[in-house]
């Protein structure tokens, strides 16, 4: 059986383990920073369903400028958890050696970008990428990610507006999780986030990012839309943050929660009863699936943690491809 | 890299910085298929200085991009096309207009190579005209070379003469990490020079000589270079004039063996005293050769000010106020 005319069951089953997976390491994540063990965390809990939905429409030589609420994604396209417990307890296996904040990933070797902390800068950057891929005559399109507060930069309208006039083939999507940091979409905002675009000459499009099949349905036209067309097009996922900003965040002070993790309103729930009831999932794999999650990430935590942290001479290199005299010398004096 | 010296046999023409850098352009777009320009006006205009002059019709619009108006929008998108594997050359009409991608500058193309474990890096050479001495008042004048030569993971670099502006921007182009190249605008069109046709590059991080002497030595760059060396002419001065050429990393080197020599330092820069590059100068002789010197370290620089339209000339360091220091520093 084939739904939306596309997936098949194992392909839903599939973006149901990566959801379940990402909310647990997440979950995991968030307990490992208040044992002292992880330094910050910017949970991505709430953000499975779109991440697992432009998952699998996503093409091997597809680009993702992701930003740093993209964990599901990077574990959907195969990034090794290993490497990303490295990179959250910043030790001497992380690939930037231990030099970010956790969340700030760097995986282009599985077609991801090297994440930043100010908010959207990555977008006009994400426009210079599909120029390059357009250039050197490669396969492919663009995907580039943020949140709603994104939307109110300065980088988010000059991307939309090169990435119109050059006619780049770019997925923008906007997470709209309802909140960024403390502040309500609401405010951020008086218009409909999907019709940002039109005044750049670039449709939109909004759908229930909580949901499996309007996600699905919601990405495949644009992803249908960009490839075909050659042409960018903007992306609102409505989901809802289920935790905290980060880590050093109490949205007690700003906010009811609307949706509790693990209540009947919780996406991943919403996933596996939908897969309950199409026959796909029983009560048994589901267990199964869960307590697989649990173990793993336990038992690859715990090793991860005996790697020692990165020598404190990685300070100095890739500043630029050959240190300076100025490098040099503070290397020679101080480490 | 060579070292910058004229190679035999390439013909020589008198050329002004403005087809100097039009020259080492039309080089690079000629022969690297993965280079390209960006910026305002740069192709049907040629560019508001005519920089980029002619490149439109020869290398197409494709290579050659007349971008939006909107600076971040123009480097932002320059380092993710150097990022995934093109040679951009944004140009920003003027330094003063840079403050909107200095965001994209500092956080972005800084320090992507750092931050990514050197699984990406920028290449990108910014090219922007700095400083006065064109009636450009407060927004066409300044020269903001500290706040680009405080950030780690910029090349910042000024050439003086269209021979050095020509082989330092092809120099640039062979650096794999981003470049802020600030082309003294009040130099365009005023000095010629014997440029060579063909490929050469001014080494990276080392400065010239300009004159030897044994009493003084005066460092300078960019647009304040021929003024200096007027000082120094005229009033038949025995002085070292050091251009610096390479702000970031500067060549501490020839800076420090000339100290030693001279025991006696004047800076000459036409951005503001207060951190100007006076200022490093001045802390890295103190460091290094505090007791070599007969004489306080002084500074001749544009006042702390905005930029003023009108008194220009009184704002940037001339030959007087040049002298005047030299003096104080000869007489101490």
């Amino acid at each position: 059986m084939k739904f939306l005319n596309r997936f098949d069951e194992n392909e839903l089953l599939n973006a149901y383990r990566v959801a379940v997976y990402s909310r647990t390491l997440d979950n995991r994540i968030m307990n490992a920073q208040r044992q002292g063990i992880v330094g910050f965390h910017t949970p991505s809990a709430g953000h499975e369903i779109p991440q697992v939905a432009m998952g699998m429409l996503l093409e091997k030589d597809d680009i993702v400028i992701n930003y740093y609420r993209d964990l599901t994604l990077l574990l959907f396209r195969g990034v090794p958890v290993e490497s990303l417990l490295d990179h959250f307890l910043a030790n001497s296996k992380d690939s930037s050696h231990g030099r970010n904040m956790p969340d700030h990933y760097n995986y282009r070797e599985y077609g991801f970008y090297s994440v930043q902390s100010p908010v959207a800068m990555h977008l006009p950057f994400a426009v210079g990428a599909a120029y390059a891929k357009i250039m050197k005559k490669e396969e492919g399109i663009v995907l580039a990610n943020t949140g709603d507060g994104g939307t109110s930069t300065g980088d988010f309208h000059a991307a939309l507006n090169f990435a119109s006039v050059w006619k780049m083939p770019i997925v923008f999507v906007i997470e709209n999780n309802g909140y960024a940091i403390s502040l309500p979409t609401s405010e951020q905002t008086k218009a409909p986030i999907e019709k940002k675009g039109e005044a750049y000459g670039i449709p939109g499009i909004s759908f229930d990012g909580n949901d499996i099949f309007s996600a699905l349905e919601g990405f495949m036209k644009a992803f249908e839309y960009v490839r075909t067309q050659k042409s960018p097009i903007l992306v609102e996922a409505r989901i809802y943050r289920i935790g905290p900003h980060s880590t050093s965040d109490d949205p007690k002070k700003y906010r009811k929660d609307e949706i509790v993790q693990g209540s009947s309103d919780d996406p991943i729930v919403r996933f596996r009863d939908k897969l309950k009831s199409l026959g796909i999932l029983t009560d048994e794999l589901d267990n199964e699936i869960r307590k697989w999650a649990v173990d793993d990430i336990e038992k690859k935590l715990e090793d991860r943690m005996k790697i020692p942290p990165p020598p404190k001479e990685t300070i100095i290199s890739d500043v630029y491809e050959n240190p300076t005299w100025i490098q040099e010398e503070e290397r020679r004096e101080w480490l | 890299m060579d070292t910058g010296r004229r190679k035999e046999g390439m013909a020589m023409r008198q050329l002004n910085m403005v087809q100097a850098l039009n020259e080492a352009l039309d080089i690079i777009l000629g022969s690297d298929p993965y280079s390209l320009l960006l910026g305002e006006d740069i192709g049907r205009d040629g560019g508001v200085f005519r920089v980029t002059d002619g490149l439109l019709q020869k290398y197409g619009k494709e290579r050659v991009i007349d971008t939006p108006l909107n600076e971040l929008g123009i480097v932002g998108t320059a380092i993710g096309m150097a990022a995934y594997g093109l040679r951009p050359i944004a140009e920003i009409q003027f330094q003063d207009f840079i403050f909107p991608a200095f965001d994209q500058i500092v956080n972005q193309a800084a320090k992507i190579r750092y931050r990514s474990g050197g699984k990406f890096n920028a290449p990108v050479i910014i090219r922007t005209p700095y400083g006065g001495g064109i009636r450009g008042g407060l927004y066409h004048s300044q020269s903001g070379e500290s706040y680009f030569v405080h950030t780690a993971g910029l090349y910042v670099l000024t050439p003086s003469n269209p021979y050095d502006a020509k082989g330092l921007l092809l120099a640039a182009h062979k650096l794999n990490d981003p470049v802020i190249f600030l082309e003294p605008k009040r130099l365009y069109r005023s000095v010629k020079s014997d440029v060579p046709e063909g490929e050469y590059n001014i080494p990276i991080g080392k400065a010239k000589k300009l004159r030897e002497g044994e009493e003084i030595t005066i460092i300078t760059y960019g647009s304040m270079v021929p003024t200096v060396l007027n000082v120094v002419d005229r009033n038949k001065l025995d002085a070292d004039v050091i251009d610096l050429i390479t702000l970031l990393p500067m060549d501490v080197d020839t800076i420090i063996s000339s100290v030693k020599k001279t025991g006696r330092v004047v800076i000459v820069h036409e951005a503001p005293r207060t951190l100007g590059l006076g200022a490093e100068i001045s802390a890295l002789i103190s460091e290094r050769a505090i007791e070599y010197l007969y004489a306080p370290i002084l500074r001749v620089t544009g006042f702390d000010t905005p930029f003023p339209y009108a008194n220009e000339e009184h704002y940037l360091p001339d030959e007087e106020r040049i002298m005047k220091y030299v003096k104080k520093s000869l007489e101490y």
